[in-house]
């Protein structure tokens, strides 16, 4: 099989989960956005690039799952915040639920090989 | 930052200014002034602000090009629009002709119009839909036309039965022989 082929994959199902990993991080309060996309590209592997996060923070906030507040900084000029809606706390808690579904059945599947011979 | 750095960000961002001029106008300027806030604090954060480390943080930043695009993907994956497809004017045209019917001008238009619609969905190739409504108008046609010709044999076989009946001429019996009968000029 092409090497590239499970890379493909995987970098679809990232794409895919990023905007709830970004939910996530504002579970537990506002963060501003450059928190965020040090935050996610410090986690491995899930940010190529790091400029990407902005309009998925824009979409996000268009699609009413999170809000913005300016807020001034003691260092630097006044930073956008972001946190989540109501919207965005449901929309967490149904995907974390489908997510753990998703994860558990690929998992049982990918260590099930060889048990059934 | 030195000179050199300077430019290298000035470059940067001219570049997403320009990727950039493809989105709405609100939408470029929240976007050029996220970016330009990220730039700003993660060279706050950098020990040195020379060349290497605006190259850094460019660099993670990744291409102009490609965080536009990314402003511009209209939909996650898995979520496939289907192709909005219009419908094709004729066929709307010759089903309402073929319902309105105008003594039976309607009829024959809606004829003209489905055949029409039919011929343009089929060559837009998958572009158009109405096809259903060009067979509906069709058929109104048809039904239309039908019922001018039944009406036609109706009427004209009410004229020849009454003329018949009132007793007026019979027909000459030499006539049916099949023998064509003299024209008698005057």
């Amino acid at each position: 099989m092409e090497p590239g082929r499970a890379r493909n994959s995987v970098s679809q199902l990232r794409k895919g989960t990023l905007e709830y990993c970004v939910l996530a991080l504002l579970r537990d309060g506002r963060r501003y956005g450059f928190e965020l996309v040090r935050t996610l590209s410090e986690a491995d592997g899930l940010l190529v690039s790091e400029g990407t996060i902005y309009p998925l923070l824009s979409r996000l906030r268009r699609d009413h799952l999170v809000s913005t507040s300016w807020q001034e900084s003691e260092a630097g000029p006044p930073r956008r915040y972001y946190q989540l809606t109501d919207a965005g706390q449901r929309a967490l808690a149904d995907f974390s639920d489908e997510w753990a579904r998703f994860r558990d059945a690929v998992d049982a599947l990918l260590t099930a090989q060889g048990e059934g011979r | 930052m030195n000179v050199h750095s300077d430019e290298l960000v000035d470059d940067y961002l001219r570049r997403l200014d320009a990727a950039a001029s493809a989105l709405p106008a609100h939408r470029r300027e929240e976007l050029i002034s996220e970016i330009r806030d990220h730039l700003e604090e993660a060279m706050r954060r950098e020990p040195a602000s020379d060349e290497a480390a605006v190259r850094n943080v460019l660099e993670r930043l990744g291409s102009p090009e490609e965080i536009v695009s990314a402003a511009q993907d209209p939909a996650p994956p898995g979520h496939l629009v289907a192709p909005y497809r219009e419908t094709n004017g004729s066929a709307i045209v010759s089903v309402l002709l073929g319902v309105l019917w105008f003594a039976w001008i309607g009829s024959v238009l809606a004829l003209f119009f489905g055949y029409r619609a039919r011929r343009e969905i089929k060559n837009s190739a998958g572009r158009q839909k109405g096809s259903g409504l060009a067979t509906v108008g069709i058929i109104l046609g048809w039904i239309g036309i039908a019922i001018l010709l039944a009406g036609v044999a109706a009427g004209v076989v009410l004229v020849a039965s009454s003329a018949g009946s009132s007793g007026g001429t019979p027909v000459p019996a030499h006539s049916r022989g099949g023998t064509p009968v003299p024209v008698h000029s005057p």
